[in-house]
């Protein structure tokens, strides 16, 4: 079960760590071992991820930061090209501003 | 992920804004899922509404199932979809094969529904759709998606083409989807489509292959109006603020 999870402020590596964790959950554990992920990764084409699994980690932010995160408004003032130039490094980011 | 019970099947579902007094209702298309409105459309709705999103059977996150794919067996779930949300009536948004869905929704059970919005809805009658069941193999859909989607501009690297192959052969080779659609094929001379009442809103691309479906349910339908916006069948992914705008506006007002 997902369940909100009330944090103290982590660093980036800490949201980087948190982050592959959720990308696991998503993709499974066999895909992730083959790939290198790094804050370059992009989500589309470094990842592979498509738009259903995109939602998935969407709502594992959302049950784990809660309302401290917009993490879905934050991806709808993206474009399309925006959305599939994403990386991991640009919501590290994003998610240690809102903090 | 929200996953609730509908007629003893898994189904994913998510919701935004869940106090609003009014709803709106969206149902992806065919091979695709509710993603297709999660990122942009569906937030834009959510500014004034209750916005529910559900993926179709064997769709997205719901769970595989090897029948009922006709337009009867899909708004006899959307009923039980409602039923579960605690939902009487609702505004109701339809892309592709989920406008289908919706004008069949509409004409079942018109006491459920305030507005219609009805997006790139194809002829069922149309056999290339079919005609894709057919001749399908893993070589052709490398070639359709190198040669269909780049009006997305998304390209598949390889779980994602194993990902989708595996979706198209269950669906294909291991349900009715192929029957279904056949049995369907006549669904748009359908009395009841002429009879219907709802204000409805038609969106279609202006270089769709389904603008003339477009231009004839705008005759058909007694309360309805045509939009033309620019792009093609995969206007929700090409203009997918535009559209919740023009949505936003029709069930607002």
């Amino acid at each position: 079960m997902d369940t909100i999870v009330s944090t103290t402020k982590m660093n980036s590596d800490e949201i980087f760590d948190l982050m592959k964790q959720f990308i696991t959950e998503v993709i499974g554990e066999e895909f992730v071992e083959e790939m290198d992920i790094t804050p370059e990764s992009s989500f589309t084409k470094d990842l592979e991820m498509d738009s259903i699994e995109i939602v998935s980690f969407s709502e594992k932010i959302k049950a784990h930061f809660g309302n401290e995160i917009d993490f879905t408004g934050w991806l709808s003032s993206m474009d399309l090209d925006q959305l599939i130039n994403l990386n991991l490094g640009m919501i590290i980011n994003y998610i240690h501003e809102c903090q | 992920m929200p996953i609730i019970k509908i007629n003893n099947r898994n189904v994913h579902i998510q919701e935004l804004n869940k106090g609003a007094a009014e709803t709106v209702l969206l149902i992806h298309g065919m091979f695709s899922n509710l993603s297709v409105y999660y990122f942009n459309i569906a937030p834009i709705l959510a500014e004034n509404f209750h916005v529910v999103m559900y993926d179709l059977k064997s769709h997205g996150m719901s769970e595989r199932t090897q029948n009922g794919y006709d337009l009867k067996s899909m708004t006899d779930d959307l009923c039980a979809l409602m039923e579960a949300l605690n939902l009487d009536n609702i505004h109701l948004a339809g892309y592709s094969f989920g406008g289908l869905i919706a004008l069949k929704m509409a004409s079942r059970f018109p006491e459920k529904i305030n507005k219609l919005a009805v997006i790139e809805a194809p002829d069922p009658k149309d056999e290339k759709a079919r005609g894709i069941i057919d001749d399908y193999s893993r070589a052709f859909l490398e070639h359709y998606v190198e040669n269909f989607t780049d009006t997305t501009k998304v390209k598949m690297g390889k779980r994602q083409m194993d990902r989708n192959h595996r979706m198209y052969e269950y669906l294909f080779y291991q349900t009715s989807i192929k029957a279904d659609m056949i049995a369907e094929k006549d669904f748009l001379n359908d009395a009841s489509i002429s009879v219907l009442d709802k204000p409805t809103l038609l969106l279609y691309g202006v270089d769709s292959n389904c603008l003339e479906t477009g231009q004839w349910l705008n005759q058909k339908i007694k309360r309805s109006e045509l939009i033309s916006v620019p792009g093609d069948h995969n206007i929700p992914i090409q203009e997918p603020i535009t559209l919740g705008i023009m949505m936003d506006t029709f069930f607002k007002n």
